[in-house]
């Protein structure tokens, strides 16, 4: 049973690293990003290279390095400029990439499934209550938990953070006030495309790659910036944990169901509350 | 100096032409009311300044520079604060936080926060408050309070009395005049006569896309002004 609990907070771990980089991507720019799982998966891809050469930890540093680089790209050439469309202009372009990226990896890899090893510090297990329980995905919630809190302090306690919250809300009022919401953004894309790069590298050992490996993970993670009420950072972090419970307790019990779980919390939620936990968005 | 000039703009949303031709300017230490009827643009020349139209033909110029490429941040960073119609508080920020937002341009000068609490008390008493959880006139004060925070040169407040009551109304020309006497200039785009009459000592009227009317207040009695308003 705490096993089972552990397992979901793993789930909800990886969910709320790239939920948070879509509520970022929300905020600054309004673009629903629907290539955030590609993106995902094509930092394991990066991760899995570099490790493959024996450098594990080495592989989550250029992942995360240039995912970022990717992000930033991105930010500068597609989403500012999507900002001023219609939104299913962005759910189209965003998709479209999705498809490229999908493209780029399968050509590059190939679309069998590929398994990313664990690193030799963190194999083995532990025993919690009597069973013994990954040391690995202890790491992925000791992760999770790493960047929750430095996220939160960031946007709490410093001027950059300060301003993207503001600009989560209201980037117009927040440029008017002199700051150049296009070059926060960068940061801020690149900080979310970090996250995710670091959430694929992080998941690799547990689902295995494959191009399409992002897929059902993003819509969980929809799933859960919606609960958590859009542009909600602490909602964002509670619903995933949430939805990794309810995911993994309905892979356990409730298998014929358990992919339209998450669905059903969210229209239950959305009916109890229209914005969500937290939201302030509509 | 001119702080600020526009010099027949002409400015549009997507296809929809709301300026045509518009030229006026505010030198330093003036105190300038904008008027015109409801819907004519008033807002729009805000907005072109901010960059959030599309600039066909003329030119914005702040301190004598024609800026080519305005964006939302433009102003603020050359010494022209705004404080927006509906206030343009961000509702999940606290007062603080709201406050400390204005001082994004670190220009140097007299505000701070510690002084803009000490003009307006209340914004300390609710300094952890959510910025929604203020009435209008704290919003209002609050608005202020930010835009001075960016120690600015001139000061753009569109519409302030708005949905204010009349006390709050005397406060907000009180604390204006105030202001303008420490030498800040103001762009005051309003539709309550008494208090461009209070704050101003020129006018502009703004109508069909175009300034119609200018000079000084001290030529046009109340009723001759509140023409220019009203329908
Ligand atoms: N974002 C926009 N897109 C298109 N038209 C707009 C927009 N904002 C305002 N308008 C139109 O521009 C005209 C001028 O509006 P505005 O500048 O807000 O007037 P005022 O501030 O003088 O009341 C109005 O007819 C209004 O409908
Ligand atoms: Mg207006």
């Amino acid at each position: 049973m705490f096993i089972q609990i552990l397992n979901g907070i793993v789930y909800g771990g990886l969910l709320y690293l790239l939920a948070v980089g879509l509520v970022l991507i929300f905020g600054l720019r309004e673009v629903v990003n629907f290539a955030h799982g590609a993106l995902f998966m094509l930092g394991a891809y990066i991760g899995f290279a570099v490790s493959a050469a024996g450098y594990w930890w080495g592989g989550l540093v250029v992942s995360m390095v240039a995912m970022a680089i990717v992000g930033c790209a991105l930010d500068a050439t597609v989403f500012r400029t999507l900002r001023k469309q219609d939104h299913i202009v962005t759910v189209l372009v965003t998709f479209g990439l999705m498809l490229i990226l999908e493209t780029v990896v399968t050509a590059i890899w190939g679309k069998a499934y590929l398994r990313y090893p664990v690193p030799p510090l963190l194999a083995g297990t532990v025993d919690i209550f009597g069973e013994p329980f990954p040391v690995y995905r202890l790491f992925v919630i000791a992760v999770a938990v790493a960047i929750a809190l430095s996220l939160t302090a960031w946007l709490r306690f410093t001027r950059i953070g300060l301003y993207v919250r503001a600009a989560s809300t209201d980037p117009r009022i927040t440029s008017i006030q002199g700051i150049n919401v296009d070059s926060l953004s960068l940061i801020v894309v690149g900080l979310g495309t970090a996250l995710a790069g670091l959430s694929g590298v992080v998941a690799g050992p547990l689902l295995s790659l494959s191009p399409t490996m992002g897929n059902y993970i993003l819509i969980d993670s929809f799933i859960v910036v919606v609960i958590g009420g859009l542009g909600s950072f602490a909602g964002a972090f509670i619903a995933a944990l949430l939805i990794g419970q309810i995911h993994n307790f309905g892979a356990v019990y409730l298998p014929w169901a358990a992919t339209i779980l998450p669905f059903l919390l969210m229209v239950g939620i959305l009916i109890w509350r229209p914005t969500g936990f937290a939201g302030s968005r509509t | 100096m001119s702080l600020l000039g526009f010099h027949d703009v002409h400015a549009l949303y997507g296809n929809a032409r709301i300026l045509n031709g518009v030229t006026f300017s505010i030198a330093a230490s003036e105190r300038v009311a904008l008027v015109g009827r409801n819907g004519v643009g008033k807002t729009t020349i805000v907005n072109t300044l901010c960059g959030m139209t599309h600039v066909a033909q003329g030119d914005v110029e702040i301190r004598g520079k024609k800026i080519r490429n305005l964006r939302g941040y433009t102003a603020a960073q050359n010494g022209i604060s705004i404080v927006l119609q509906g206030r343009g508080i961000i509702p999940n920020l606290t007062v603080e936080e709201n406050l400390l937002l204005g001082a994004a341009t670190r220009r140097p000068g007299p505000w701070s926060v510690a002084r803009v609490q000490e003009l307006f008390p209340i914004l300390a008493e609710r300094r952890n408050s959510p910025g929604l959880a203020l009435s209008g006139g704290q919003q209002q004060m609050l608005a202020i309070g930010r835009a001075l925070m960016a120690n600015p040169d001139l000061l753009i407040l569109d519409e302030p009395s708005e949905g204010l009551a009349p006390v709050v109304v005397d406060e907000l020309a009180a604390l204006l005049i105030r202001l303008g006497k420490d030498g800040l200039g103001i762009l005051l785009i309003e539709q309550n006569v008494g208090l461009i009459h209070r704050v101003a000592e020129r006018f502009y009227v703004l109508s069909k896309g175009a300034i119609a009317e200018s000079g000084s207040l001290l030529n046009v009695s109340r009723d001759e002004l509140q023409r220019h308003i009203a329908i």
